[in-house]
């Protein structure tokens, strides 16, 4: 059993100072009241003592005691027990089984000469019922055989109040209100002597052994148990703390919160009431008293008075945590909270917790430690402070004084071991990233991100990048050496950013690009940078960087201009111009950001069209330098070119057919005429010189698009004539024209068609567009016919309304009521309701509802 | 200290591996312990309940302190060890009365406890029989030194209990379910036995909460006066 030094034993009464030289007295009883000590000898003496308490140099408590008087009482008998009343100065002395009363001062006995007779023993009532403060409530075990009194005793008369037979003989007893704990033959009971109840609480023989019975605190009494235990139990006959276990021979016990003290023949033990543990051990020989007064723990043999001095409660939960006993701190700790003002007790009790939590820390029970810190409303720093280096330099804390633990820093503590050191540094990293959003930050966010920051760099722990990302305190000047120190040079661009540094950031990346710092961080590092110029709002930067990320790749970096965030566009920042003229040394840069203007933007400026449309063509012709006319596929840019020359009405077409001429563009050509409304020249090109027919149809339809009906009408019969057209030579447009009409027989007037055709051409050729022509007819017909046949029935429906309504007139009367109001018509006005309800027109104005749609019960 | 809500009891013979078993459920260790003085008592935060749980000792000395242990529990767990069948009948002969103090409507149940031993000896046995069948002697001997007591014969306890403390068997909970077989050694159905009682104790802590601080409110005097008011009205 672990030791804890909790009391001291410090003489209070020199031998000779009570008995001088005469060896045969000896000490029967003892009474402490505050400063008054009072000894009871075998002789028949009572001496009066005053007690003084003196602090020695050292810090150490000494008594001195200096004796008042004494006096004899006249016996030949022991004084057997001593007892205060101080609120009756008096004393009540148990001598020859009489309890007489004297003064407390002078010893004297009372005039009345009231006393109890006939007493073994007595106890006071601690826990008095009559609520009379100048009147004390005494029990006595009678000389009567099994029998009890009660007594209330005044300054100068004794009264008895009740007297109750016990089942056995008591030996020994303690009262607290209308309970009396008693000590029997066999066993302890509890007794209400109010009501006659009694409890068993378990069997004891008091004949083999002293039994003990001693009232420790609000309807709790502390008794000797077999085998030498010390049994606690309650009014209700309950035990609600464990026992604890003391010698077989014991002889007395006390209390002195949070311990029980007991004494034997050879040894002072104390053990806690809040874990029953053993604590202290003090070797006492031949001790036969041991009793609490008001909380003075005073011990005595037959020849000498002692004094047990508990030492602080702070220095015993020092002691234990001195020698790492954290769990029984704690518990003493917590068990002072009642004897200490609440406000010194948070302050002393949050200090024992973060204490604890650095003994657990240094034994690397972290979750023990994270838990007594957070209970302990630790200063992180005190945690920080302990790592080498991890404090900004800045910062102004110093621990606290005295300090929470003994160490100088985690290489101290750790004796240097690497793997403890890790352990130590990954608790942190996690102690800070939890608290560091908790209240606990609160006025120590820079010290918490910059630890962190710097944790996080040297272990190459990838929340590093996300600490820089997010809303963070750390401190700029230390994080920047510290991230030099490790190159984590792309973090320490995120840093820059992060204040706003954002040509430091990026100076700093473009130099990881380039290879002149080494940090593999990111692989796609030029992305990033492009990425990060293209949201970056510094324009100037966005210029300076412009050609490096163009030379590297003129795609990717032309995103710098052609992502740019939309709110932008609207601001005008960037000139396109400016980035148009930047961009004439990167062609396919130039390509994608006029695409991007024309095409994304949709920029409606001649310029930007024509010149993109130009440079389509160019790379077109590029593509194929023999210009053959073999279009059977179309390159991805010629799609691009003729979608532009199709879709846009912009650019200027005179220079692109001035460009395209003599190349076998055709159909680009094609295009181009029909952008000027030449249609028929654009069919030619490509029915004669393309001879793409799908294509002169696709070409009707899409010229057609947004245009009226009559419009593309009459480009399908331009179509049919170039096809009917006799041409040079070849005679292969009949089929050409035989299967646009069958195919698109509704985007023709049939009756021109006919006149159209040769009349060489038999119906049979014809018959799929005939049959359509037809049925388109009919169809129109007939749904005329319906849409007419509706009309009429809707007109009819109309009619008979009319008529329904001047059907039946209304007659206005005196007799008649208007429904909502219930009043007669006073003039000739009214309003009707469809259903034919008649109400004023006030009436009406007011509710604008149906007098009967609205249930009527429900209104009137 | 906080105040416990309900009381568990733990009653049995020494050695029977009371402490063992408490230790087992509170710290989730097996370790080695010394024979209990006294009794020892835990706190236990279940839920949102404070379970007191006392652990008694069985040495004979300390028979006497049992009643006044027992008194207002509100559950008790008889532990017997099931390779001694003296340590069953002592719950009866010795334990059973002890629990006169209890709440009536105190809960029990019935661990035999140190089971992994049964299965140790019992595995060992299957194989000798297999490989060995002329040994057949020997067998006879180590079958009788860890005779095994059967569940039969704890539940015909249980009922025997109910019998004594003149419960109804249909308004209790059956033998089947409160009586258990454990081994603090290996924690096997530690945490079973513990939880299905306080799972059976929540209605009676609930109760208690509304009855207010004074535990004594005696519904029996109050329940007929009731009665008779209602019947004045018919
Ligand atoms: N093999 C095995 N041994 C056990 C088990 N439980 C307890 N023991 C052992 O049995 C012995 C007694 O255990 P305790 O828990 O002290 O018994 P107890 O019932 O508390 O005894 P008392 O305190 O004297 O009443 C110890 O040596 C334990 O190690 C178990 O489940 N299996
Ligand atoms: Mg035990």
């Amino acid at each position: 059993m672990m030791n804890i030094k909790a009391f001291r034993l410090v003489s209070a009464i020199e031998r000779e100072l009570l008995m001088g030289d005469k060896d045969h007295i000896s000490i029967e009883c003892i009474e402490c009241c505050g400063k008054n000590l009072y000894v009871g000898t075998n002789e028949c003496f009572i001496h009066h003592f005053l007690l003084e308490e003196n602090m020695s140099p050292n810090g150490k408590v000494t008594f001195s005691a200096t004796k008042q008087r004494h006096k004899y009482l006249g016996f030949k008998k022991p004084v057997n027990e001593l007892k205060a009343a101080s609120a009756l100065n008096r004393l009540l002395v148990l001598c020859d089984n009489t309890i007489a009363l004297v003064n407390m001062m002078n010893l004297e006995p009372i005039p009345s000469g009231a006393r109890i007779k006939g007493a073994v023993t007595f106890a006071l009532n601690e826990n008095p019922v009559s609520g009379d403060p100048f009147c004390v409530e005494v029990c006595i075990i009678s000389v009567k055989r099994r029998t009890i009194q009660m007594f209330m005793v005044y300054e100068d008369r004794v009264q008895i109040v009740k007297e109750v037979s016990t089942p056995e003989q008591p030996f020994a007893v303690a009262v607290d209100g209308h309970f009396l704990c008693l000590a029997l033959t066999t066993q302890y009971i509890i007794l209400n002597y109010n009501t006659g109840a009694s409890q068993d609480l378990f069997p004891y023989c008091s004949e083999e052994r002293q039994p003990i019975v001693k009232r420790i605190g609000r309807q709790e009494f502390l008794l000797a148990g077999p085998g030498g235990l010390g049994m606690f139990a309650t009014v209700d006959g309950i035990s609600q703390r464990a026992p604890v276990h003391w010698s077989e021979n014991v002889i007395g016990a006390a209390i002195c919160f949070p311990y029980v003290i007991a004494l034997d023949d050879e040894f002072i033990t104390v053990h806690s009431m809040l874990d029953q543990q053993q604590k202290q051990t003090l070797p006492f020989k031949e001790g036969h008293i041991l009793q609490d007064f008001e909380g003075r723990v005073i011990v005595a043999t037959s020849k000498g008075v002692y004094i047990l001095v508990p030492l602080p409660l702070e220095r015993q939960i020092q002691d234990l945590l001195a020698s790492r006993r954290v769990e029984e701190a704690l518990v003493l700790a917590k068990g002072a909270r009642r004897n200490i003002p609440k406000e010194k007790f948070q302050v002393m009790y949050r200090r024992i917790l973060q204490q604890a939590g650095f003994i657990q820390f240094a034994q690397l029970q972290f979750l023990e430690a994270k838990e007594l810190f957070r209970s302990g409303q630790l200063d992180v720093r005190e945690l920080i402070s302990l790592y080498p280096f991890l404090l900004p330099t800045t910062s102004s804390f110093t621990r606290s004084h005295p300090p929470l633990h003994e160490y100088a820093d985690l290489n101290q503590l750790t004796q240097g071991d690497q793997e403890k050191m890790t352990k130590c540094k990954r608790f942190l990293m996690s102690y800070l990233k939890e608290v560091r959003s908790t209240e606990v930050a609160n006025g120590y966010k820079e010290d918490i991100d910059t630890a962190l920051l710097k944790l996080y760099a040297e272990a190459d722990h990838e929340s590093l990048l996300d600490l820089l990302v997010t809303e963070n305190s750390c401190l700029l000047t230390d994080s920047v050496a510290w991230l030099e120190k490790h190159k984590k040079y792309f973090a320490l661009g995120l840093l820059y950013h992060y204040n706003g540094q954002d040509a430091a950031a990026v100076q700093l990346w473009v130099n990881i690009v380039n290879g002149e710092i080494h940090d593999s961080t990111r692989s796609d590092l030029y992305e990033y940078i492009v990425d990060f110029l293209t949201y970056c709002l510094d324009q100037e930067l966005v210029w300076k960087y412009a050609e490096w990320v163009l030379q590297k790749s003129e795609e990717v970096g032309v995103q710098i201009f052609t992502r740019r965030p939309l709110e932008e566009h609207q601001k005008d920042i960037f000139n396109p111009d400016d980035i148009i003229n930047c961009l004439k040394k990167y062609p396919k840069s130039i390509i994608k950001y006029l695409e991007h203007l024309v095409v994304d933007r949709r920029v409606q400026k001649e310029e930007y069209h024509t010149h993109l449309a130009i440079l389509y063509l160019e790379k077109v012709l590029q593509q194929k330098p023999s210009a053959n006319g073999n279009c059977a596929e179309v390159t991805e840019t010629q799609a691009k070119l003729r979608n532009l020359l199709q879709k846009s009405d912009l650019y200027r077409v005179h220079c692109l057919i001035d460009k395209i001429q003599g190349t076998s563009l055709h159909m680009e050509s094609a295009i181009l005429h029909g952008k000027l409304e030449e249609h028929d020249r654009a069919l030619h090109i490509l029915v004669h010189e393309l001879k793409d027919f799908s294509a002169a149809k696709d070409y009707c339809l899409w010229s057609s698009q947004s245009k009226d009906p009559p419009y593309r009408q009459r480009l399908f019969h331009m179509l049919l004539s170039v096809y009917l057209k006799p041409g040079p030579s070849d005679c292969d447009l009949v089929p050409a024209a035989v299967d646009l009409l069958n195919h698109h027989a509704t985007e023709f007037d049939a009756a021109q068609v006919l006149q159209l055709v040769p009349d060489t051409w038999s119906v049979q050729l014809l018959a799929p567009f005939l049959t359509r022509a037809v049925r388109e007819s009919l169809h129109t017909k007939r749904v005329t016919q319906a849409a007419l046949g509706l009309a009429k029935a809707e007109n009819l429906l109309y009619k008979h309304d009319k008529i329904k309504l001047k059907g039946s007139p209304v007659r206005l009367s005196d007799k008649k009521l208007c429904q909502m109001c219930q009043s007669p018509f006073c003039e000739p006005v009214f309003v009707r309701y469809p259903n034919g309800g008649v109400v004023h027109t006030h009436c009406a104005a007011n509710r604008h509802m149906n007098p009967n749609s609205s249930s009527p019960g429900n209104r009137t | 200290m906080r105040k416990p809500d309900v009381k568990i009891v733990l009653l049995g013979d020494m050695n029977v591996g009371k402490t063992s078993l408490l230790h087992r459920y509170m710290e989730r260790r097996f370790q080695e312990t010394v024979s209990t003085v006294g009794g020892a008592f835990y706190l236990k935060q279940w839920r949102s309940y404070n379970i007191s749980i006392w652990d008694t000792a069985g040495r004979e000395q300390f028979h006497g302190l049992g009643s006044m242990y027992c008194r207002g529990a509100a559950a008790i767990i008889l532990t017997y060890d099931v390779n001694h069948l003296q340590s069953l009948t002592e719950l009866e002969d010795r334990f059973l009365s002890l629990t006169d103090t209890a709440n009536t409507d105190c809960l029990f149940a019935i661990v035999g406890n140190k089971i992994d031993l049964i299965d140790e000896v019992g595995v060992k046995d299957g194989a000798k029989d297999l490989n060995d069948p002329g040994k057949t002697i020997s067998n006879c001997d180590s079958a009788r030194a860890t005779k095994r007591v059967c569940l039969d014969d704890a539940m015909a306890l249980y009922k025997k209990i109910l019998k004594y403390r003149m419960l109804d068997e249909k308004e209790v909970p059956a033998a089947e379910k409160m009586c258990f077989e454990t081994s603090a050694k290996t924690g096997y159905n530690v945490d079973h036995v513990f939880e299905t009682l306080f799972d059976m104790m929540v209605p009676i802590i609930l109760r208690q909460r509304a009855e207010g601080p004074s535990q004594t409110v005696d519904i029996t005097n109050y329940k007929p006066a009731k009665q008779t008011q209602s019947r004045c009205c018919v």
